[in-house]
């Protein structure tokens, strides 16, 4: 199948879902505006701890704002377009991944694309005015190289989120139970990287860096791109990407093999 | 009718059985709230450090923070998801015919998930304390005033939780509601930062709501930063809140029965 074809026909399952979806008006709203307000609520607390003290461990508020609009962009597009993960545990519980074996689209496609959250809408619309508010409010020195690299940080920083997403919730292909525990206690890990990692102790932040990368989601790219402390680390981001996307499909094929339905 | 405790105490046993029986879930329930933790208190020391605030130096702050995890413990999302789970599946069906008043039920069963929450709470202060958390307890009556104002703080987080699952009536999407609850709460309750270094309206405004008694309050009273007739006033605010809540919470139950439609069958 042509990486076209397989894209196309992804975007169609998601569309399904999305009618579906759509059927309950109400509960659309209501998801996209929790998601704004949740990200609100902690600009909101940015700005007033920024309106006690100049400056955070040597940051200032605009590129904190950068990085926490990373995250949360990345959370959007996970629930956007890969909500169908966090499925899997109950889908290898259930026996149900039979059905997609028999068909001829990728697996993890399949499963990825079974269902589409819409809260994704509220968190890269609010994701996206945070990154984008801080690149024009923060002091960056915008060179030809800046301009060609930051855009190619910002989807390898995506792409690492999604990707530590699918690993976790592959491994209940080895973890037993309907839900997928392991996947959301490191998820509300990664919700610590919103805030500079020269904040935490080192053993957190060597976690953060070798274990689950989620430094590179929100924090090196930032640190790149507004420059303030020059670390050069970075520019390892697109590198990190391609490793945790290997990772990924490691995971996961390894895990199919282990899958063996329900006597049901 | 003379009020018959011993099915409520029944049910309480239950919840907190399928807490142990869940323990993996149970503690995972916990993670938010102690990654939260995590990250207020490598805020607060970063800023801390640099400038003691008015009324908040780093070793009040600590403690005030582990209230704030202690507010957040409590009343779980364990009990949370399960109130407005059973509505959503329609296994509230199965509660309408027992002859138990509904709403007391839930608070029953939420109480028996206290136990292994509060065991989490004591284990984190535990090792807070070890690792240098330094606790300068208030004067007795302060102390007492703290440990009716966690009281009351239980009762409020379950009757807003109570509340909010009872919306599932009207809507089946209980992670918006949830979710945005969350939000509110966190702010106006002081778990983000203390009420009184919010803008001053909005801190003042904030003082007066609900939320101030699901976690600003015991944090003031045990940090001793609400003293005299301020801490009185504190904890009778939430008195009457929960007073407040308790009745509404009845009043919307009374709207739900209109509106209830059992799912499946």
């Amino acid at each position: 199948m042509s990486p076209l074809r397989i894209t196309r026909i992804y975007l169609r399952m998601l569309g399904t879902h999305l009618r579906g979806s759509l059927e309950y008006e109400w509960d659309f709203w209501l998801m996209v505006f929790a998601a704004v307000l949740t990200q609100l609520v902690s600009v909101v607390f940015l700005r007033v701890v920024f309106t006690l003290i100049p400056d955070l461990d040597g940051w200032t508020f605009w590129p904190i704002v950068i990085m926490f609009g990373l995250i949360s962009f990345g959370e959007g597009i996970g629930s956007l377009f890969f909500e169908g993960m966090w499925r899997l545990a109950y889908r290898i519980n259930q026996g149900e991944l039979d059905y997609m074996l028999v068909r001829p689209y990728p697996l993890a496609l399949q499963v990825t694309s079974a269902e589409i959250g819409l809260n994704g809408l509220g968190n890269i619309t609010s994701g996206g005015a945070m990154i984008v508010l801080g690149l024009c409010r923060a002091p960056i020195h915008w060179s030809p190289g800046l301009v060609l690299v930051a855009p190619l940080l910002f989807v390898s920083a995506m792409t690492i989120k999604v990707s530590i997403s699918v690993t976790t919730n592959a491994a209940s292909f080895w973890i037993q139970g309907p839900n997928p525990l392991f996947a959301m206690a490191v998820h509300q890990g990664g919700e610590l990287t919103r805030y500079p990692l020269t904040l935490f102790p080192i053993a957190l932040r060597s976690v953060f860096c070798l274990v689950v990368p989620f430094a590179f989601v929100g924090f090196f790219p930032a640190e790149f791109v507004t420059g303030g402390h020059a670390l050069w680390i970075g520019l390892a981001t697109p590198a990190v990407a391609a490793y945790c996307v290997l990772v990924a499909r490691f995971a996961f094929r390894r895990g199919v093999l282990r899958y063996e339905s329900t006597g049901s | 009718m003379t009020w018959n405790p011993r099915p409520y105490l029944a049910l309480a046993r239950a919840t907190a059985r399928s807490a142990v029986v869940f323990r993996l879930q149970f503690a995972l329930s916990l993670f938010s709230v102690l990654f939260q933790l995590v990250a207020m208190l490598a805020v607060w020391h970063a800023l801390l450090s640099h400038k003691p605030l008015t009324g908040f130096t780093w070793p009040k702050m600590e403690v005030y923070l582990l209230v704030t995890f202690t507010a957040g413990a409590v009343v779980s999302n364990f009990s949370d998801f399960r109130i407005s789970y059973k509505i959503r599946n329609g296994q509230v069906a199965l509660d309408l015919v027992k002859p138990l008043d509904y709403q007391r039920a839930r608070l029953a069963e939420t109480v028996g998930g206290l136990g292994g929450e509060l065991l989490s709470v004591l284990l984190v202060w535990a090792v807070g304390l070890a690792f240098g958390v330094r606790l300068d307890l208030p004067a007795l009556r302060y102390l007492a005033l703290f440990a009716v104002s966690l009281v009351l703080l239980v009762l409020l987080k379950f009757t807003l939780t109570y509340l909010t699952g009872l919306l599932c009536f009207w809507t089946k999407n209980y992670l918006g509601i949830y979710w945005a609850r969350l939000a509110i709460v966190s702010l106006l309750s002081g778990a983000l930062v203390p009420l009184s270094l919010l803008p001053h309206w909005l801190g003042e405004t904030a003082q007066w709501l609900p939320f101030a008694g699901m976690t600003s309050t015991p944090g003031l009273l045990l940090i001793g930063n609400a003293t005299g007739g301020q801490a009185y006033r504190l904890v009778a605010v939430q008195l009457v809140w929960a007073v407040l809540l308790w009745s509404a919470a009845r009043l919307a139950w009374r709207g739900a029965m209109r509106q209830v439609t059992i799912q499946g069958g």
